[in-house]
């Protein structure tokens, strides 16, 4: 891809001059200290919030990209990219869906979306007045009944800055790594997520249904609390591929799981990977990470089919005894995708356990790695991990990478790690096909026969829209 | 109702039929026996389809239809069925999944309708029945972490459920018990009638005492050199293979 | 706190001294180049992938910019000297000493004396290795005034018994040796590499070595690295195996703890049908670091590496096991298996493991595990029940664990001679 392509993928919205004028609806490429000012200032920020802002800017200024992910494209110009750009306005959206790239629409239709969920996605300009903004409403108040706090994070900095204060940045801190801090002194918007003391979330909680509000931007962040004994499972993403003009996306979410709190997040990210050539598509360098107090436990389960570029390690810091942190992954990369994804497992806490199931697989010209480590401190007495990395590759262009760090302090610790790499083999193909199954669909069941184990981790009606994307996503990958 | 004429076929550049001829007409048995190397094993595979077996001379027809001309899928819709020497594992796909997309998508290119998932599910149970398998093996990955005995029964319940018009077995029999033989034969003659026709490929004659042939065929060198009927078998358990390789020589 | 040596700086011109005496003026130009870049290295720091959980600060508290000499004194070879019927290549802090050396069925050749053709061969084998990450094997490479070369060239041979001893004068000095082990086609060698020092004295030297070793087409090598050294040694060790057609390799490692001990085992399938065991065990105790990096690269069809190590890990010490199996896009066929199993046996020690696989090619069948774990309870357990210790039964596990591998030997001798140093090591240990 060349340089002029990712500028002219991000900088769309350049205006000449370098004005910093905070009423204006988007600012132009570049990042320095006003910009950041000028971003908190467009969002009404307290005073903290823009100190902590300024904090992590001076940080990031001093850190370097890091470029031992086994992942290969052009350098990014961070003074190339405009830092805030409010939603578009009515008039620059698609009137309709005939307005639309067909292709996009094709993809709809075999997932099976329904057309005003169809319009959502695609950027349509549809009347506010729909009717998912009232299945929201009486979702909010369901949800306020039981005490949960489900808002914008920019709305909890004003209404609750006393629980954004204490949490925000506590799990990934601002100097975390370079594109953590990036998005610490830039942050668009995400969610905000406070589940009380012993309550358990009467409804699983998803970003679609803040699909309307959600235009959150390149640089989201979003901080889940589950107080002592609560209960949360929260969706992140939808299944279709989304419509977006940014090309790179640097996310953080921090995830709080008090003493005997749980808390399960979802992914399935599928931004757009780009052409078959490799022109276009997303960068997706995301931190996510999430601490568990004692008994608590976090469940990370995602589905990567999207994006040009990944570079995500969702993880656990076991700190509290007898926590569990659960990591299920299925990354699938076909054409000229590249996946560096994983998690970390750092077991502090005593009796700490850790599975880890991750599966990838590549098609066409991609290359997918896990990379993982598992961490046994000196005080992690007892502590387990097991994890199970498999690789599948479809086509022989493509590549498979395992990259397991193991590391234990601890004698009474117990590790696990088993790798595989496997084709789809010429036999099983012949078996399908000698059934009456074509070429394609074989592909897709065997995939999804490799993938079971993950996809059992996801709520039902999310795992049937995983099957159904495998299948879209590996389009095209048997000759 | 299938025909071969003269076929020549290699596998890896390495030429193993050499001018094979058969004629089957529908409600027939064909046993096709032979020694080791003969090209049994190679014949059943060119017939589906699999890769790397290539027919390199002569024309094979199902129905009038050149099935050089089909894909492996298609011949399957056709009605063509293998029963593998060596059943596949495919781990994490379940067998009821399996069968229920094999069913669809042969129904489809038939352009007949599917049975729903109630009638389809009894049905996968009858054929469990048949073939003494238990229900829970629809679950279960296919053919995944099955015993020898129960791949080939799994095979056999497959041909139940999907109703093909010429079934090709593949040494069915090598590996099993006689209980598991039994189990297998009668499925087959179960499933035996005027408009279904099968090809049974085997080293030894045993199976022949329970799946009894109208025809069978000796298969040495790429080539039916001698043909008669179930009789035939019975001599050949007693001398063997090698007097038919010096008589041909 | 004194001041912090230049270790790179230092070396450099340790090598540029030396250029002017140079007996192998035909390698200068592939000293210089890797001189060049050994000089423009920067020194390792726990960021650098290649020795994140190495502590290399030993090599900069003190210097090392001197060479170790010969040393004629009273030198005391292992027992394994007399145990195993084979030839004998003694080298005393690097250098060939004949009146300990034995070598009746086996010639060696010096690098200054090769004739034409063992210059290109050692030249091309020389210019083949080029691990840009390894600063060790940089300097190596840059300090290659001679070398021994050994070629197989009779089907089947007496064992090589390569001793390398350190005696006190190597004290706080460096030692480099470089060797390349040629197996002509079609020829069998056995082939044991032993480290050991002279005296309990060898304080702090440090021992530079390369071995390279290529197998022609079916050739069969039999080899053994054992590490025995006294504990204060430092070691940076490369190994190279270059495997032609149908050639099998066979190669066992045992690696005691030392104050640094870095082994670097390459293993290249360069032509089809080719086959590589590499086995190893590691024990670490006290204050020691060990550290094996191996690498498997199949670049071609058709190939198989079974990859087995096991670690026992007590004390304070750290152990590092980076196994990396590396498939090329025209490596189809390949299998490759690798195992990593540790014990860990204390509060203070540490395990560092990272199999990794890297695959371009789809027709291939790889796997690899890694455990770390203590000791199996319901074993030790069963022991206890059945009247013994548990002290005892614990040592009688440890070496279990490592026993397998060692009972899988090819030579009896070899293992023979390990058994009472392995048991014996766990009996201090506890």
């Amino acid at each position: 891809m060349s340089d002029e392509v990712i500028n002219e993928r991000i900088g769309k919205d350049y205006k000449a001059g370098f004005v910093t004028e905070v009423d204006s609806e988007t600012l132009p490429p570049g990042l320095n200290e006003d910009v950041v000012r000028a971003i908190s200032a467009k969002k009404g920020e307290p005073e903290w919030m823009l100190e902590w802002r300024l904090k992590a800017f001076e940080a990031w200024k001093t850190m370097e990209e890091p470029d031992w992910a086994h992942v290969n494209f052009p350098k990014v110009d961070y003074q190339e990219i405009s830092y805030f750009s409010s939603p578009k306005s009515m008039e620059d959206k698609p009137k309709s869906l005939d307005e639309v790239d067909p292709q996009l629409l094709e993809t709809y239709e075999k997932l099976g979306i329904p057309l005003h969920e169809q319009e959502i996605l695609a950027g349509v300009a549809v009347d506010a007045v729909f009717d998912s903004v009232s299945v929201a409403t009486t979702f909010r108040e369901k949800l306020e009944e039981a005490g949960v706090i489900f808002c914008p994070i920019s709305e909890a900095v004003h209404k609750h800055p006393e629980l954004v204060k204490k949490y925000l940045g506590t799990v990934v801190p601002v100097r975390d790594n370079f594109f953590a801090a990036l998005n610490c002194a830039v942050f668009s918007d995400g969610s905000f997520v406070y589940i009380p003391k012993g309550v358990r979330c009467p409804m699983e909680l998803s970003t679609y249904f803040r699909i309307n509000e959600a235009k959150t931007g390149q640089f989201e962040r979003t901080l889940i609390v589950a107080e002592e004994g609560s209960h949360v499972s929260y969706l992140e993403g939808c299944t279709a591929p989304m419509r977006d003009e940014n090309q790179l996306h640097a996310a953080v979410v921090e995830l709080v799981a008090l003493d005997n709190a749980e808390i399960k997040y979802s992914t399935v990210q599928n931004w757009y990977p780009g052409d078959e050539n490799g022109k276009g598509g997303i960068y997706n360098f995301v931190t996510k990470r999430g601490v568990c107090h004692n008994n608590a436990k976090i469940s990370w389960t995602q589905v990567e089919t999207g994006s040009a570029v990944t570079w995500k390690y969702p993880s656990c810091i076991l700190k509290g005894d007898n926590s569990i942190g659960e990591f299920y992954s299925v990354a699938l990369t076909n054409n000229m995708q590249q996946a560096d994804t994983g998690t970390k497992m750092i077991h502090l806490g005593k009796n700490t356990k850790s599975t880890i199931i991750a599966k990838g697989i590549s098609a066409g010209k991609s290359q997918s790695s896990y990379r993982g480590l598992v961490r046994m401190s000196p005080m992690a007495e007892g502590a387990r991990n097991f994890t199970q990395c498999d690789s599948l590759l479809i086509g022989d262009k493509c590549g498979a990478h395992t990259f397991p760090y193991i590391e234990s302090k601890n004698p009474s610790a117990v590790i696990e790690h088993e790798a595989t790499t496997s084709k789809v083999s010429d036999d099983q193909m012949f078996l399908c096909q000698q059934r009456g199954i074509d070429p394609e669909k074989a592909v897709s069941m065997i995939v999804n026969g490799f993938c079971k184990e993950v996809f059992k981790e996801l709520p039902m009606e999310f795992a049937v829209e995983a099957g159904k994307l495998l299948e879209v996503s590996l389009e095209g990958s048997v000759g | 109702m299938l025909s071969i004429n003269n076929l020549v076929a290699e596998v890896e550049g390495k030429t193993i039929l050499k001018g094979l001829n058969l004629e089957v007409k529908p409600g027939e048995v064909h046993a096709i026996m032979g020694p080791n190397g003969a090209g049994k094993s190679t014949l059943g595979n060119v017939l589906a389809g699999r890769e790397n077996y290539e027919k390199t001379d002569g024309t094979v027809t199902l129905d009038g239809k050149d099935i050089f001309e089909l894909e492996p899928e298609e011949r399957a819709a056709e009605g063509m069925f293998l029963a593998f020497q060596y059943p596949v594992e495919i781990p994490g796909v379940s067998n009821l999944e399996f069968l229920k997309a094999s069913i669809d998508a042969i129904s489809k290119y038939r352009g007949v309708e599917a049975p729903d998932s109630v009638s389809f599910m009894k049905k996968a149970r009858e054929a469990c029945k048949a073939v003494n398998l238990d229900q829970n093996f629809l679950k279960r990955g296919v053919n995944e972490g099955f015993s020898g005995g129960e791949k080939k029964r799994n095979e056999i319940m497959q041909m139940m459920l999907l109703e093909p018009k010429l079934c090709i077995l593949d040494e069915t029999d090598s590996g099993l018990d006689i209980d598991a033989l039994q189990v297998v034969a009668k499925g087959v003659n179960e499933l035996r009638s005027p408009d279904r026709a099968f090809v049974v490929v085997t080293h030894y004659q045993r199976l022949l005492d329970y799946i009894v042939p109208d025809y069978v065929h000796v298969l040495a060198d790429g080539k039916i050199v001698k043909s008669g009927g179930k009789e035939l078998a019975l001599e050949l358990e007693k001398k063997g293979y090698s007097w038919l390789e010096q008589e041909v020589a | 706190m004194s001041q912090a040596v230049d270790y790179i700086r230092e070396s450099s011109e340790l090598a540029q001294t030396l250029e002017a005496k140079t007996k192998t003026d035909w390698l200068a130009d592939f000293r210089k180049q890797r001189l060049n870049a050994f000089a423009h290295s920067s020194f390792p720091t726990r960021k650098t992938e290649h020795f994140k959980y190495n502590n290399l600060s030993a090599l900069t508290r003190q210097s090392f910019a001197r060479l170790a000499e010969a040393d004629s004194g009273d030198i005391k070879l292992p027992e394994l000297a007399e145990q195993l019927d084979a030839d004998r290549l003694v080298l005393v802090n690097g250098e060939y000493d004949s009146s300990l050396s034995k070598l009746e069925e086996q010639a060696i050749t010096f690098y200054r004396d090769a004739n034409a053709d063992q210059k290109d061969f050692i030249l091309e084998q020389l210019n083949k290795k080029n691990d840009k990450k390894n600063i060790f094997s940089l300097l190596n490479d840059s300090l290659t005034q001679d070398g021994i070369l050994i070629e197989f060239n009779q089907a089947q041979t007496k064992p090589l018994h390569i001793i390398y001893v350190a005696t006190e004068s190597a004290q706080q000095k460096t030692t480099f040796a470089n060797c390349l082990i040629r197996v002509a086609a079609n020829c069998q060698a056995t082939v044991v590499e032993h480290f050991a020092t002279n005296k309990d004295a060898t304080d702090n030297s440090l021992f530079n070595q390369s071995t390279q070793c290529v197998l022609n087409d079916n050739a069969h090598l039999n080899h053994y690295r054992l590490h025995l050294e006294e504990e204060h040694t430092i070691h940076f060790g490369e190994l190279d195996f270059w495997l032609d057609a149908h050639s099998q390799l066979n190669s066992f490692h045992v690696g005691l703890g030392s104050q640094i001990k870095r082994l670097d085992i390459n293993v290249y399938h360069q032509a089809s049908g080719s086959h590589a065991d590499l086995n190893g065990v590691y024990l670490s105790n006290a204050q020691q670091q060990i550290d094996y990096h191996t690498n498997v690269e199949h670049r071609v069809p058709h190939c198989t590496t079974q990859e087995i190590f096991r670690g026992i890990v007590g004390g304070s010490s750290k152990a590092v096991f980076n196994g990396r199996i590396h498939i090329l896009q025209d490596a189809q066929k390949t299998l490759a298996e690798l195992s990593n199993k540790n014990l860990l046996l204390s509060n203070k020690a540490e395990i560092n493991t990272k199999p990794e696989l890297e695959i371009y090619a789809d027709d291939v069948q790889c796997a690899h595990g890694a455990t770390v774990a203590k000791m199996d309870e319901t074993s030790l357990f069963y022991l206890q029940s059945r009247g013994i210790p548990k002290s005892q039964a614990e040592l009688m596990l440890s070496f279990g664990f490592i026993n397998e591998l060692i009972d899988g030997l090819k030579h009896q001798a070899v293992g023979d001679y390990l058994r009472p140093i392995l048991a014996n090591l766990f009996e201090q240990a506890a």
